[in-house]
């Protein structure tokens, strides 16, 4: 914002940012150029983390990929095994019965309240409202023992498989859950009105790394952080998936383009998922779980998009009509959201870069991909398997 | 026979020893109490409900490897640690705590403490600017700002009381409390309020924990210190959290007054501690404010309302 003016005698520091941070769970860098407190430019420097992940794809049957797609993050493990698990169907051409689809319902919003209060956690702790964090986390507690109830894990639930899921919710948990969710309501009422009320939350949240609603539609910004830029655009909504498409809900936006509304977003999000689950709850249909479904997939491509609690996530498979697939890209929320991420950074103060950073709620770990590219000779190529073991072990 | 006691007095009791002890006990009640807050456990396991958790700790930093990084202003990195962990030992030694007398009370030593304050914040910035390293010196730059901001108002809000008392000396406006039986908490509610904040903002306590920002510049100015120094630093802070309770306590809250058969020393803990509980929870329940709202609001806000305050005190309002 500064580049118009006479730049000669402004002395410009470069600040690299990561990959090492304690604001940064995930090592990623940016480096930042400074002109006293304010920033006026960004470089973002992703690829850290990445896992080979892809590759690993290709060397799996279509099953065991299933418990590698859970792993690709792990706390939307849940939004990343739908995904898979609705690319392959797709391909199979096999549709889940209507009570596996409720049952993908409540296992997603469940995961988005537990993704949300912890981001919502961490949104406090990076102001250094660290109580808040305590509480958010504690009372996070009570929606992680639900999907323990349901799946018997807390993280990884493994409940999806392709063709349905794998465990059904027996009527005697129903109660269970309501409960549990009536617990969580009113905690979270009671969070969002110090959220709202709080002199010193809304100071350093609001007006901070303001994204306007045209350039968060033009640099392709995905989920909460596009709906707190006043843009109404949800995968559940627009492209409904599993049971959406029969469940009353409302997509929450808000139009202060700041981290205050990213917050009051998501702390809206997560009432909406607790109505979307006592919905599904009440009329859940009867039948099977799920339906069996052969190793080999028919050769094709698929695309399967899904709302993860970060944001769009989507999917595409190539099946070649062997066991393993031909090729698999996953593309997560995080890096749809990076370009807007740059663009809020520019023009903030330094003591303002980590809650803008947290606001995007980014996982680098499950957005890091890899190729090489020679820009001199205009080459591209990826490593098989094996160069990239040898690379491991080295 | 005089010199001995004199140097009992400031070895043991109630000095050095004696205040050593203090500070490991209300880190440790500051520590249990913010877990209380935050509905954690705290310190649990050494000693009774963890009450020697502060301690061990300091010893295990004594233990530790003493890492000097190589571009470190040698002189500066190995001495701002030790002024840091003397200069509000010195400060203590001017307030009353066993008697109403304290060790060391002359006329103008109420000035010598603001004097104390202000280069204990100048050994942070030293202290920032010898660990040449990018976060140290954001925090220390961050500590030399915000004091420009809380220095005044905290200065007008020690005079309210010695005007009050005609004096400049701690010693005697805690005799003054004494003799007229009335806390100045009560005749000036308004300085009160504005002397915790600044000690807050003293003590880099959220929501002025901008210095040392864990989210923002890692431990702020004391990120390369380690092992004796950091030891020494731990210890500094919980004496300037002594000496931030006892002033507060002895400017506002009658110090060390005896009451009925108790000693003034006992009066004196009690209402450090529950200082200490004050700071505590305040400090749980902020979130952290910029450096640049920090200095403004101190600016619009709190100086305006000291200046009020001394004006009421002329008026004859609160005396």
């Amino acid at each position: 914002m500064w580049r118009g003016f006479k730049t000669s005698y402004r002395s410009v520091i470069r600040v690299p940012f990561g990959p090492q941070h304690p604001a940064l769970k995930e090592p990623e860098n940016f480096t930042f150029e400074i002109d006293g407190d304010i920033v006026i430019n960004v470089k973002p420097r992703i690829g850290y983390n990445h896992r080979g992940i892809e590759k690993a794809f290709e060397q799996r049957t279509y099953i065991q990929n299933l418990y590698l797609a859970e792993r690709i993050c792990g706390i939307c493990s849940d939004a990343h095994t739908t995904c898979y698990a609705q690319a392959i169907e797709d391909l199979l051409g096999v549709e889940a019965p209507p009570r596996a689809k409720y049952i993908r319902v409540i296992i997603a919003e469940l995961e988005r309240i537990h993704s949300h209060s912890l981001w919502l956690g961490i949104a406090a702790h990076e102001i250094g409202f660290d109580t808040l964090f305590m509480y958010y986390w504690r009372d996070r507690e009570a929606v992680m023992n639900l999907l323990e109830m349901i799946s018997g894990n807390r993280v990884h639930y493994a409940m999806n498989t392709i063709g349905g899921v794998r465990r059904d919710i027996r009527s005697e948990m129903i109660p269970k859950i309501k409960k549990g969710l009536d617990f969580l309501e009113g905690r979270m009422k009671r969070y969002m009105e110090i959220v709202k009320q709080d002199l010193t939350i809304s100071k350093r949240t609001e007006g901070v790394g303001i994204l306007k609603q045209k350039d968060a539609m033009d640099l392709c910004a995905v989920g909460p952080t596009l709906r707190a830029s006043g843009i109404k655009n949800d995968v559940r909504a627009d492209d409904p998936y599993a049971a959406y498409d029969e469940i009353p809900f409302n997509v929450i936006t808000y139009d202060g383009c700041d981290v205050l509304s990213r917050i009051l977003v998501r702390s809206e999000e997560i009432f909406e998922s607790i109505r979307i689950i006592r919905y599904a709850l009440d009329h859940i249909p009867d039948g099977m779980t799920r339906i069996r479904v052969p190793m080999a997939v028919p050769p094709g491509e698929a695309v399967s998009r899904v709302e993860a609690p970060r944001g769009e996530l989507i999917h595409y498979a190539r099946s070649d009509g062997t066991t393993k697939p031909e090729r698999y890209k996953v593309r997560s929320p995080t890096l749809g959201n990076i370009p807007a991420l740059c663009k809020m950074l520019l023009g903030c103060h330094i003591a303002d870069i980590p809650i803008i950073l947290a606001g995007i709620d980014p996982c680098f770990a499950c957005m890091d991909r890899i190729t090489f590219i020679d820009v001199r000779k205009d080459e591209k190529w990826v490593w098989s398997m094996q160069q990239l073991r040898r690379h491991t072990k080295r | 026979m005089y010199t001995l006691t004199s140097i009992l007095q400031i070895l043991v009791y109630p000095g050095i020893l004696f205040l050593l002890l203090l500070a490991f006990l209300y880190e440790w009640i500051d520590r249990k109490f913010l877990a209380k807050v935050q509905n954690r456990y705290g310190p649990l396991y050494t000693g009774p409900s963890g009450i020697l958790q502060p301690f061990a700790d300091f010893l295990k930093l004594l233990s530790k490897e003493d890492i000097v990084p190589t571009a470190t202003d040698k002189i500066l990195f190995s001495l701002t640690p030790i002024i840091y962990s003397v200069l509000p030992l010195i400060a203590l030694f001017i307030i009353p705590i066993e008697s109403q007398i304290a060790i060391i009370s002359f006329e103008g030593d109420l000035i010598f403490v603001m004097f104390i304050f202000t280069l204990i914040i100048v050994t942070v910035y030293l202290a920032g600017l010898g660990s040449m390293s990018r976060f140290s010196l954001i925090g220390g730059v961050r500590a030399a700002l915000q004091m420009l901001g809380y220095e005044i108002p905290m200065g007008l809000a020690m005079i309210g009381p010695a005007i009050i008392a005609g004096s400049l000396s701690i010693s005697s406006i805690v005799h003054w409390q004494s003799v007229n039986s009335v806390w100045i908490m009560f005749l000036q509610p308004l300085g009160f309020i504005i002397l915790t904040v600044c000690l807050l903002a003293e003590l880099e306590y959220v929501p002025f924990d901008i210095p040392e920002a864990e989210t923002e510049i890692v431990a702020g100015w004391r990120t390369e210190f380690s092992g004796r120094k950091l030891a020494l630093i731990k210890l500094g802070k919980d004496l300037e959290l002594v000496l931030s309770s006892a002033l507060l306590t002895s400017l506002y809250l009658g110090g060390a007054q005896p009451a009925w058969i108790l000693p003034p020393v006992i009066l004196f803990i009690i209402k450090t501690m529950f200082i200490v509980l004050l700071f505590t929870f305040l400090r749980g329940i902020f979130a952290r404010f910029r450096i640049d709202q920090t200095v403004s609001g101190m600016w619009r806000y709190l100086i305006p309302l000291a200046i009020l305050q001394v004006i009421f005190i002329q008026l004859g309002v609160g005396r």
